[in-house]
């Protein structure tokens, strides 16, 4: 594996993904338990712990287009078991923040990160979710138009689907909220 | 005190079996809440996923209004909306600066002095186990049952501040109380796959699956839950599973506020059970028995 060219990269990178995380990479000493009961770690390219030394080793690229970050699904197992109180799944958000913040679109789990996504606009546009317009769009922009379209008669002879959206009103004070801190 | 109640969207939507069943028993324990005026989503995990400051944001505007409407307590019955409200909390509580700007941002007084409790926390210390106990009228005492934790209810233990991360027990003390018998098993406080539902529903059905087989070898009835998220991923997807792994469950997954509704003496009808993917007759029988 390719390690690190320029210790300047390596420092600008560890310490960007540092202040964002409020806290130290070196704090962690590789025994894998985030690894070890991470319940993905089997579809994960990189474990837990290796994002944590990739990312101390400044390797920008393969952390940031890795699978893991985009597979992490937060259940915070990782961060309750660590021994050291190290934040790994803070560090997974973070990673995904400079990920979108540079552009990056995951070559693989592209589904997770345009779910986020298209569920964020939502939340913009609406100030709640509108769990029919959400699946509405995440699907036209997969195009996995058919996929889980089974469940929706049952869900809707249940009354699981609202054909309405119910909006904020004070939906301009939303919008500041998006434009001050997206 | 003032009681605030946050629904969150899932409520309000696929979930809405657990707003309804919970009002019911709100009624029967005869405490009153109050929905934030204009509440808006916490932004889930989407938010904390691609920006930090907006997932801090979000909750706060709620926060922000219930404070400002003189609350002193909020009740987040969904385990996600709890989970981003007590984190919000918890980060503002510790960057002034952040504080100020979301405060400035929403033109409005914070001083971050709400307690956020989740369903389970509010039940065990606002009801209190004896006032819970005193009106089950209907004992459940022929239901096996298993309580699904998963993780936001309990993970991270330092921002979340209840019960135990690894062998909690504040759901089964609830089950216990409707005279039904908990049951144990492995995976209690295992991630169900929550959010990645749509956009990883191989990787979730595996997940789910685990957990729903080990509390079917272990004898359960039926499983409640605290998290609209779990539900969905434990009822919805349940058929499914049972066809991908050529296996039946066959376990209604129910909210706990719909346990302690039948024990408190409340139809199905009015708790809204028919609303389940997973068939309850099978336990409704069991109870009328």
């Amino acid at each position: 594996m390719k390690t690190v060219i320029n210790e300047q990269e390596r420092r600008n990178f560890a310490s960007e993904v540092e202040s964002k995380l409020h806290d130290k990479l070196a704090k962690c000493y590789q025994c894998g338990k985030c690894s070890a009961g991470c319940p993905v770690n089997f579809e994960m390219d990189y474990t837990p712990n290796q994002i944590i030394k990739m990312t101390e080793l400044g390797m920008a690229d393969r952390v940031l287009n890795s699978k893991t970050i985009w597979l992490c699904v937060s259940c915070n197992t990782c961060s309750t078991r660590c021994p050291k109180g190290f934040e790994v799944a803070g560090i997974m958000d973070v990673l995904r923040e400079v990920a979108a913040k540079r552009g990056i679109e995951s070559k693989t789990e592209k589904e997770v990160q345009t779910f986020h996504e298209v569920f964020l606009d939502n939340v913009k546009s609406n100030g709640r979710i509108f769990e029919l317009e959400l699946v509405g769009k995440y699907k036209l922009k997969t195009k996995h138009l058919f996929r889980d379209m089974f469940l929706a008669p049952k869900m809707i002879e249940k009354g699981k689907l609202k054909m309405h959206s119910d909006k904020v009103s004070n939906i301009n004070q939303i919008a500041k909220i998006f434009k001050d801190f997206e | 005190m003032k009681l605030a109640y946050y629904p969150g969207c899932s409520l309000k939507g696929t979930s809405f079996e657990y707003e309804t069943s919970l009002l019911k028993i709100l009624e029967a324990l005869n405490i009153e809440v109050q929905e934030i005026p204009d509440w808006n989503c916490c932004g889930a995990s989407a938010a904390h996923s691609l920006n930090h400051n907006l997932s801090v944001a979000l909750p706060a505007r709620n926060l922000a209004i219930a404070e400002n409407n003189g609350f002193e307590e909020v009740l987040a019955p969904c385990a996600a909306c709890s989970s981003r409200l007590k984190t919000a909390k918890h980060e503002m509580g510790s960057d002034d600066i952040l504080k100020k700007r979301i405060s400035d941002s929403l033109e409005m007084p914070y001083k971050n002095s709400l307690n956020i409790s989740n369903m389970l926390e509010f039940l065990l210390n606002i009801a209190g186990k004896e006032k819970i106990k005193s009106l089950v009228k209907k004992p459940l005492s022929s239901l096996k049952v298993a309580s699904y934790y998963g993780c936001l209810l309990v993970r991270p233990p330092k921002v979340m501040k209840f019960d135990d991360p690894d062998k909690p027990v504040s759901m089964d003390e609830l089950v216990a109380l409707t005279g039904a018998v908990p049951v144990d098993y492995s995976y209690k406080t295992e991630c169900c796959g929550a959010i990645n539902s749509l956009s990883k529903p191989d990787v979730v059905m595996a997940l789910t699956g685990k957990i729903l087989y080990d509390i079917k070898e272990h004898g359960a009835d039926l499983v409640v839950v605290a998290c609209p998220l779990c539900h969905s991923n434990l009822d919805v997807r349940q058929r499914e599973i049972e066809r991908k792994y050529a296996e039946r469950i066959g376990l209604p997954v129910l909210f706990i506020t719909e346990l302690l509704g039948l024990a408190f003496g409340f139809s199905p009808e009015e708790l809204a059970i028919g609303g389940h993917m997973v068939n309850a007759d099978k336990i409704l029988q069991k109870l009328s028995n």
